[in-house]
């Protein structure tokens, strides 16, 4: 174990002494213009400012075209922002990197490498040796419910398959943040739910870092720690909401709890409420 | 601006590279069969100026124009109509499929034999060439036409022949029209070529004689003469075809030519 | 589609061509035609079936292949890689599009006798106008399909922390892969017409050579057999690549 350096104005106080929770990411001030096919810009984000805490579970909820998979790119670093800073563990992001996985709503699996393909591709690019690759890739595989479809071609597959393919692909190369961008947005709902329920259950065991984007208040308030809620375009946070609901959350059970209904109708009050849109500074 | 200007620039400013390359090209190579750019150019004139030459390439373009039109009207309909029907798209294409890679141009020694070396073994040549892409893009275009499409037109009560010329025909248009492009440059290809094997009159019958009779600048002439055709015509059919079908995505902005 | 109707689909696909053979051996049998213009099916095919056993008619096939390779290939070569690069840097793309706009309209059959002036009537002339008629369809094809690439695909792979210059190769190239098989099944039928039209023009063997040689002898039956052999070698041919296709393609969804 790293011992820190004593620092003088921490052991005065000794609830300063632990700190609060180290920052995974920061986003500071960040705003993003696109130019559209005309000379027109359009303002996309607007002065956005986050600090998300290791371990933490946050999910960003706002209607369509609010941003807010665009502030997700811009933390994998896909995206560079037109003013303002991301940073992920204090490092400012420059470009994308294995330290932050993102899923995608599209899956974007590699048509051409099978499901064992695909999960091994992370850890191959790290460096890890074939057989220890692949052992790690069946494991994750099992992980995630796809024990037996190892060399089946993502065409077979059906939605909420690849999406789980998609998430062992991510979790292969061990991120500590991981990146969700609508990830069951194009699945029916039950398989939706089920999904739901087996991240829970994934993210109960190492509690990464997750960055969650979805237009869905049941979603986010089933899975957050935070929801961070936002206005329409230009997209700028409307406010944000700690969910302080115990886990592990079993769904049928938070279905009944009324501090979950609370949760929810409060939100989907806040989304409804369109006065403040567009109208700050 | 600036990038705009040079973007509609670069054709020509490929143009004149080429004709750059080829001229320092000679000059490098210095032999007799390669004259330069510029002397080929300057017998570009001449060649146009020549009566006969002249009447010989406007023959050329006139049977062009009167097969590819015939092998429009018979290629469109029938490419549409194997694209909404498996019935008769099973039929016909095996039998496409064979033909595929048999060389039109190289039909005209046969077709010679039937109908003699007039206009219409040409035609029939340029007609058979132009038919196969043109059926077969037609043909794509009308599979990719949504079924929901068809169903909503005999919703609102239109006949079968009707939904295909209201419905089919339109959505498939672009697919149509990029078939008809590969069609046009083919039509060219095919005519030049079946003049190079015939050896009676045309374009290709110039070019040929003159490389027979060691006549290299007229070579070289002619064939910028048929390479601007090539590059002019479609650069005219794709101003049309932009503006018939404005709504649509944009695909391959180039032809696929072949012979 | 369940088997039989598949059969019942191939079956009504031979009509049409039996249908052909029937009239073909009707007009000749019931003297409509000389058999010195229009000789029968049965005296074209037993010729063919009897010249596929002779070693000159082999050397001719095999000349015309050698030269239908080698033109597709360089074909392939070159535009899966101008194509590439043309898609990955935008100073290429400024260079290449302008030219190839040019070029790819123009009838290249045109310049087959500059060819013939600066590389010879031997193989080289021939060569080099299939694989300049071959290399366009490729080239636009794999240009097409490496810059529709998903974005998501390229993003993800950089997350699983591929270096830039490793994504085209990587994930850009087998990305594109059915569309560079698409072009390269364009060039192949390109390259069988080239190749064969390239050989009547000017030649000494090959398949085409062997057409010209019996049209100026007037041996309507010699000038049948290449034809159906450039047709069935087209076929052949075709079939390999699809063969190739559906193995490299075994990931991808139907298009």
């Amino acid at each position: 174990m790293k011992v820190l350096p004593s620092r003088p104005d921490f052991e005065a106080d000794p609830a300063l002494a632990r700190g609060p929770a180290p920052a995974m990411i920061e986003i500071d001030r960040v705003s993003q213009t696109f130019r559209t096919s005309g000379r027109q810009a359009h303002l996309a984000l607007s002065d956005i400012s986050l600090t998300i805490e290791d371990g933490a579970f946050v999910s960003i909820l706002g209607p369509s075209g609010c941003g807010k998979s665009t502030l997700l790119y811009i933390v994998g670093g896909f995206v560079s922002p037109t003013e303002g800073v991301a940073r992920v563990k204090g490092r400012a992001i420059t470009g994308p990197g294995p330290d932050r996985g993102p899923v995608f709503q599209e899956f974007a699996l590699f048509p051409w490498k099978t499901v064992l393909g695909n999960v091994m591709y992370g850890p191959r690019q790290q460096g890890v040796k074939s057989p220890e690759a692949e052992a790690q890739s069946r494991r994750l595989i099992e992980m995630v419910g796809l024990k037996g479809f190892e060399n089946f071609y993502p065409k077979e597959l059906s939605g909420g398959m690849k999406q789980r393919v998609a998430l062992a692909r991510t979790l292969a190369y061990h991120p500590a943040v991981l990146l969700m961008d609508e990830p069951f947005g194009a699945l029916d709902a039950h398989t939706r739910t089920r999904l739901q329920n087996d991240l829970l259950n994934i993210w109960e065991r190492d509690r990464k870092t997750v960055l969650f984007v979805t237009h869905s208040v049941d979603e986010a308030v089933f899975l957050s720690d935070k929801v961070v809620v936002m206005t329409r375009a230009p997209g700028r946070i409307k406010q944000i909401i700690d969910i302080e609901l115990p886990r592990p959350r079993r769904r049928a059970e938070l279905l009944l709890d009324p501090r979950y209904q609370k949760y929810v109708v409060e939100i989907e009050r806040m989304i409804d409420d369109t006065s403040e849109d567009g109208l700050r500074p | 601006m600036m990038t705009r200007a040079l973007s509609r620039l670069a054709p020509l400013l490929a143009c004149l590279g080429l004709l750059a390359i080829w001229q320092a090209g000679s000059l490098m190579l210095n032999t007799e069969s390669f004259p330069t750019a510029m002397s080929a150019v300057r017998a570009v004139p001449s060649i146009l100026g020549d009566k006969e030459s002249l009447v010989n390439i406007l023959d050329s373009l006139r049977r062009m124009a009167i097969a590819f039109a015939a092998a429009l009207l018979f290629a469109i309909p029938l490419g549409l109509m194997m694209g909404r029907s498996r019935l008769v798209a099973s039929f016909f294409n095996p039998l496409l499929m064979i033909t595929y890679p048999v060389p039109k141009a190289a039909l005209m020694p046969i077709i010679m034999l039937w109908l003699g070396v007039g206009d219409l073994a040409k035609m029939l040549v340029i007609f058979l060439g132009v038919s196969l892409p043109v059926i077969y893009h037609s043909f794509q275009g009308a599979r990719a036409v949504e079924e929901k499409m068809l169903w909503s037109g005999a919703a609102m009560g239109l006949s079968a022949p009707q939904r295909m010329i209201r419905i089919v025909l339109p959505a498939a248009l672009p697919e149509i029209l990029t078939g008809c492009r590969t069609g046009l440059v083919l039509a060219l290809i095919t005519m030049v070529t079946s003049e190079m094997i015939a050896r009676q009159s045309g374009a290709g019958n110039i070019l040929f004689n003159a490389l027979d009779m060691g006549q290299y600048d007229t070579v070289y002439a002619m064939i910028i003469i048929i390479g601007a055709m090539g590059i002019g015509l479609d650069a005219a059919f794709e101003r049309l075809r932009s503006r018939l079908v404005r709504w649509s995505e944009p695909g391959f902005d180039i032809p696929l030519s072949f012979a | 589609m369940n088997a039989r109707a598949l059969t019942s689909e191939v079956l009504l696909g031979i009509v049409p061509i039996a249908l052909a053979l029937a009239v073909w051996q009707g007009i000749s049998s019931f003297g409509y035609a000389p058999v010195t213009l229009l000789p029968p099916p049965g005296l074209v095919f037993s010729r063919l079936a009897q010249q596929l056993g002779t070693s000159t008619f082999q050397y001719e096939i095999a000349s015309t292949l050698f030269r239908l390779f080698a033109g597709f290939s360089i074909a392939v070569i070159m535009g899966v890689g101008i194509g590439l690069a043309a898609a990955a840097s935008p100073a290429v793309n400024a260079v290449v599009r302008p030219i190839v706009r040019v070029l790819a309209p123009l009838p290249k059959v045109a310049l087959y006798p500059a060819l013939l002036l600066l590389l010879g009537f031997g193989h080289e002339s021939k060569i080099t106008l299939v694989a300049a008629d071959a290399l366009f369809p490729i080239l636009l094809s794999t240009y097409y399909g490496a810059s529709m690439v998903e974005q998501k695909l390229i993003w993800s792979a950089m997350a699983a922390g591929t270096p830039r210059r490793q994504i085209l190769f990587k994930v850009v190239l087998p990305a594109a892969v059915p569309s560079i098989l698409t072009g390269c099944r364009i060039g192949l039928v390109i390259s069988c017409i080239v190749v064969f039209l390239a050989e009547m023009i000017s030649s000494t063997d090959g398949l085409g050579h062997m057409l010209v040689t019996a049209a100026r002898t007037f041996q309507a039956v010699d000038m049948f057999v290449p034809l159906i052999t450039i047709s069935l070698l087209g076929l052949i041919l075709n079939g390999l690549l699809q063969g190739l296709r559906s193995y490299l393609l075994r990931g991808f969804p139907e298009v």
